[in-house]
């Protein structure tokens, strides 16, 4: 499926809107400044999905959560290891290194926050967009991001030739890197776009 | 000198001894590393999803039937002796839990049951099995000793 300049434009708006609350909701959080870069809306052959993300066994913390109703997707974040650490110990306001592979509490602090930022990305979906979208219980994995994320795309058991997402960097000050990238399921396309008229 | 060749998601390659066969970042898809150890030669294929369901269109490497099949006739094409060829494999974990859902979704497990069933109609020996747990595993293949060295963020580093 080809989108044509239009439909991209629209995706990169609604990438525009969700992910800036998504962005402002950590910045609240963390009461930091955090920027984000103009979302890319891609549509790659899965084979290059992975090509977007980096090197793919480099260890990064992984927060997903499912977007539920009629314009259903995938939303994730990507945070490198010390991001990952300065968002908890800014959270906890702690100088300590949380260990994010056995800290339950860490774990579930970086779950909030992307419970946090999704909720947030949806609740201006939906007002934009007059669909109603509920998130999931978030899951977190620590990890290669490669291994993290074919277990996202796989996780129905089935894979499109094609997949279509709305990727968004996001940076604060200091030393926080992220990547959110929000996946439409099939059939949501369409809602989403016809939400905008076209 | 020998060289690391590269292996992408839902793709095979063969090699020839001493170059090494790699694939970064398994992760509920699985590494199926096959050599002949007298030719020393080899292949990886890194596959996504079980079975291609008697498809013949699109790409596929992706299945572990179909994937299998096409490695297989390549390692022969640069030498391999069929009647020879051994197997290792790794990757098929769970990436993710979530509460509540049944098991049949794990498609980590699928995967790895359908390459061992894969094999086991071909009759290639598994030599050695790593899959399953939670975590993400990157694959060195050696396909001339048959040495396939695993690699993991927090659990470890082994050859097997």
């Amino acid at each position: 499926m080809e989108l044509n300049q239009i439909q991209r434009d629209a995706l990169k708006e609604i990438g525009n809107i969700g992910s800036g609350n998504a962005a402002t909701a950590l910045s609240m959080l963390l009461q930091r400044r955090i920027d984000m870069s103009v979302p890319e809306v891609w549509m790659l052959d899965f084979e290059e999905v992975s090509k977007t993300i980096g090197l793919l066994d480099a260890a990064q913390a992984v927060v997903y959560v499912k977007v539920e109703g009629e314009a259903s997707g995938k939303a994730v974040f990507f945070f490198p290891l010390e991001s990952a650490e300065i968002i908890v110990q800014s959270l906890f306001n702690s100088s300590e290194h949380p260990d994010l592979f056995t800290s339950e509490i860490a774990q579930s602090a970086l779950k909030e926050v992307g419970n946090i930022m999704v909720s947030s990305f949806i609740i201006a979906l939906t007002q934009f967009s007059g669909i109603p979208l509920q998130p999931s219980v978030p899951a977190l994995a620590v990890d290669m991001v490669g291994a993290i994320l074919d277990a996202i795309l796989l996780e129905e058991g089935e894979i499109d030739d094609q997949v279509l997402f709305i990727d968004t960097q996001m940076s604060g000050v200091p030393q926080i890197e992220g990547q959110f990238i929000f996946l439409p399921d099939e059939g949501s396309l369409n809602k989403l776009l016809g939400a905008f008229g076209i | 000198m020998s060289t690391v060749i590269n292996v992408g998601m839902a793709d095979f390659k063969t090699a020839k001894n001493p170059d090494l066969l790699m694939t970064a970042g398994l992760g509920s898809c699985i590494g199926i590393c096959v050599n002949d150890p007298v030719l020393k030669v080899g292949g990886l294929a890194h596959i996504m999803l079980p079975t291609a369901n008697g498809s013949t269109g699109g790409n596929l490497a992706k299945y572990a039937d179909t994937a299998l099949v096409l490695l297989l006739q390549d390692i022969v094409r640069i030498g391999g002796n069929r009647s020879r060829l051994r197997a290792k494999m790794a990757g098929g974990a769970q990436m993710f839990s979530f509460p509540g859902k049944p098991n049949i979704l794990k498609i980590g497990d699928r995967n790895a049951e359908a390459v061992e069933k894969e094999l086991k109609k071909l009759g290639i020996p598994i030599l050695a099995i790593d899959v399953g747990g939670s975590f993400g595993r990157t694959i060195h293949f050696d396909v001339g000793t048959g040495d396939l060295r695993v690699r993991t963020i927090n659990h470890g580093e082994k050859v097997i």
